[in-house]
């Protein structure tokens, strides 16, 4: 199959106008603020990991970053969040400081998760985890999204962020299908970058051409399509998605349609794709895309910009700071907290 | 044994609003073994689920609400399934408290039939805790009789770890009287069942009652065996444990799993390091042989530990 073919139907129709004009200068430029947080993160934790001070795995969101931009913005902290191994963008959003995030990927004390986590599992006092097996988390999520119904908080949801990669995985399916079976309000986001690893999705999944549509077919629920490189339509497919949750008490389906600028982890130098497709596709920049449209419509400046990206920088850079001076975990701690209370 | 299992998952349901119980046939089927019998038709479909076919999904599904504030009780219609949602119970379940820097506690209890019935063959017949009792945070639980049953899954229900209570089809009919009223027994402590001073015999579940017999023909034997139910296989009571080795100077293992890195394995290394000097014999096992269970009721009997063997073990041992 081309792999171009997977991509053919049109993204979900979106009034931008309208979405721009609700949220407003100021939620714009923070959404903007919070996009470059995660890139600056993400660019310094790297450069740290190449410096010997980061270990294991680790996995950019750098490319991806509208995408849990937008979805998170819109989600209040009465609700659940699920994620991924690739999960340093989810714990920055919901509030975790870059210093905690750093000190984590560092292995140190005062990292998110004591140190016992790593990169791959973070988490806040909503955010279940990042999650290390592919698809593991997606009945996590479900389990979630039933305790919302259980407790009766309507207001309540849970969204899971998955591959594509995880779309075989019976997790997913079995997920799926009793989510639709018992009406429970999940939100399964598929963030398609269209490799997992270095195996195309066409090479993974059976029939895939707008195989995501059509699973959500399958099972019975709502599917969206948005263009995972621009926040614009994700914000306004997301919050179209959130309300019908909200209403219906049913899951949904979303597929965001991105690119992984990085190899699927830092260990992967992407000798499957060619630089010019690289290279193509990192020209659509969701950053950049989100900066010109904010120029265009005379809501932000190049300097602002600038100093935006400064700023981030900065913080990015104090977070390893924080990290290199902060103690290592007490030998003594090991065996604490292996039971609980 | 049926009735004292409802009764604690009744009074556990009547307690506290967030225990539900959800697995394959637990609702209108009333049970695969009818141990749910009645609970639909009195707490509804809110809170006894009837799940699909689908192991890997409604135990994901329990952990994922037991983190969120809920205290699932899974059932699994045999402890062999769940195999196919072992990532869910050994990646989640286990790992999440500890991982998550003590943010997220799981509170869960997985229940059902463990080990061998009747000539089911060996993809129904696998005795399971050796395996999960390889990794740290869980407990594991296998009552012997009915009244450490209920006492048991009550505690199980209120404890905040994920707990893996092993039933056994094999005993589901024994009956004992127990109390109606309300009492909780210890997570992690053993149970002398029998005193006795020559020879220590440690195991655990239906095993116990085959050691019961094999105690009564020892003491016809003038051979005093002092019998421990382990009941709580982790946490293991050591304790318990050393305390009549240290008395007896002996020990046999008995147990229905097999005999690689088994059970019996951990607690014979835990006596030699605790009990060395008061040994006066090598410890011995008697577990499953190293084959899946076969369904041949004959062979069935050679693979199991049955009464005869424990009896020439613990013969041989204090020879």
């Amino acid at each position: 199959m081309q792999e171009d073919k997977l991509l053919t139907k049109p993204f979900f129709d979106v009034n931008r106008n309208a979405v721009l004009q609700a949220l407003g200068k100021d939620a714009l430029c923070t959404c903007l603020q919070k996009m470059l947080l995660i890139r600056n993160f993400e660019i310094r934790a790297e450069a740290a990991y190449q410096h010997g001070h980061i270990g294991g795995f680790f996995h950019s969101y750098i490319g991806q970053e509208a995408i849990q931009t937008a979805a998170l913005t819109l989600l209040g902290p009465q609700n659940w969040f699920i994620t991924t191994y690739r999960c340093h963008a989810m714990a920055l959003l919901l509030g975790a400081t870059p210093n905690e995030v750093m000190a984590e990927l560092y292995g140190k004390a005062t990292g998110n998760a004591k140190g016992r986590g790593g990169s791959m599992h973070l988490y806040t006092d909503r955010m279940l985890g990042g999650f290390g097996i592919v698809g593991g988390q997606i009945p996590i999520a479900t389990g979630a999204a039933f305790s919302c119904k259980y407790q009766n908080q309507k207001n309540s949801l849970a969204i899971c962020f998955l591959g594509e990669g995880a779309v075989p995985q019976g997790a997913f399916h079995e997920s799926v299908n009793l989510a639709s079976l018992w009406s429970l309000p999940c939100v399964y986001v598929i963030e398609n970058n269209q490799w997992g690893m270095g195996t195309h999705v066409s090479n993974a999944i059976a029939n895939a051409e707008h195989f995501a549509e059509k699973v959500a077919a399958a099972y019975g629920i709502s599917f969206y399509r948005l263009d995972g490189m621009d926040f614009t339509n994700c914000y306004g497919g997301f919050d179209a998605a959130f309300k019908e949750v909200h209403e219906s008490s049913r899951p949904v389906l979303i597929e965001c349609i991105a690119e992984r600028f990085k190899g699927h982890s830092i260990s992967d130098p992407g000798l499957y794709r060619t630089k010019e497709s690289l290279k193509a596709c990192m020209q659509r920049d969701p950053i950049l895309i989100f900066k010109d449209e904010l120029i265009k419509r005379g809501m932000l400046t190049e300097e602002a910009y600038k100093t935006y990206d400064k700023e981030a920088r900065d913080r990015a850079i104090a977070a390893t700071e924080f990290a290199e001076k902060s103690p290592w975990p007490d030998p003594i701690s090991l065996e604490e907290e292996v039971m609980a209370l | 044994m049926r009735e004292a299992l409802r009764q604690a998952i009744d009074e556990e349901m009547t307690r506290d609003e967030r225990v539900f119980i959800l697995g394959e046939e637990v609702g209108k089927y009333q049970g695969a073994y009818k141990i749910t019998k009645g609970l639909l038709e009195k707490w509804g479909p809110k809170r006894v689920i009837d799940t699909p076919i689908s192991e890997l999904g409604f135990a994901g599904l329990g952990i994922g609400a037991a983190m969120t504030g809920l205290r699932p009780i899974v059932e699994f219609m045999s402890f062999n399934f769940s195999f196919v949602a072992c990532d869910q119970i050994i990646s989640n379940a286990i790992k999440t408290y500890y991982m998550s820097g003590g943010r997220f506690s799981v509170p869960i209890v997985f229940r059902g039939p463990n080990g061998a019935a009747a000539q089911v063959s060996c993809q129904h017949s696998h005795c399971v805790e050796a395996i999960y009792a390889n990794l740290p945070g869980l407990i594991i639980i296998a009552p012997s009789n009915a009244y450490d049953a209920k006492g048991l899954l009550k505690a199980a229900c209120r404890n905040n770890n994920p707990v893996l209570f092993l039933e056994c089809e094999l005993l589901y009919n024994d009956k004992m009287e127990i109390p109606t009223e309300e009492y909780l027994l210890p997570i992690g402590k053993a149970n002398i069942v029998e005193k006795g001073s020559d020879i220590t015999i440690v195991t655990h579940s239906r095993m116990v009652k085959l050691c019961k017999e094999a105690c009564i023909q020892l003491a016809q034997e003038g051979i005093h065996a002092e019998l421990i139910d382990l009941r709580t296989i982790k946490p293991l009571d050591i304790t318990t444990i050393a305390e009549s080795v240290r008395k007896t100077n002996h020990a046999v293992l008995v147990e229905e799993g097999h005999i690689f890195a088994g059970i019996a394995a951990e607690v014979g290394f835990q006596i030699q390091k605790h009990c060395f000097d008061f040994l006066d014999a090598p410890l011995a096992r008697v577990c499953q042989r190293e084959t899946p269970m076969p369904y041949s009721k004959v062979l069935e009997k050679e693979t199991l530990p049955t009464v005869e063997r424990i009896l020439y073990t613990v013969r041989e041992t204090l020879s």
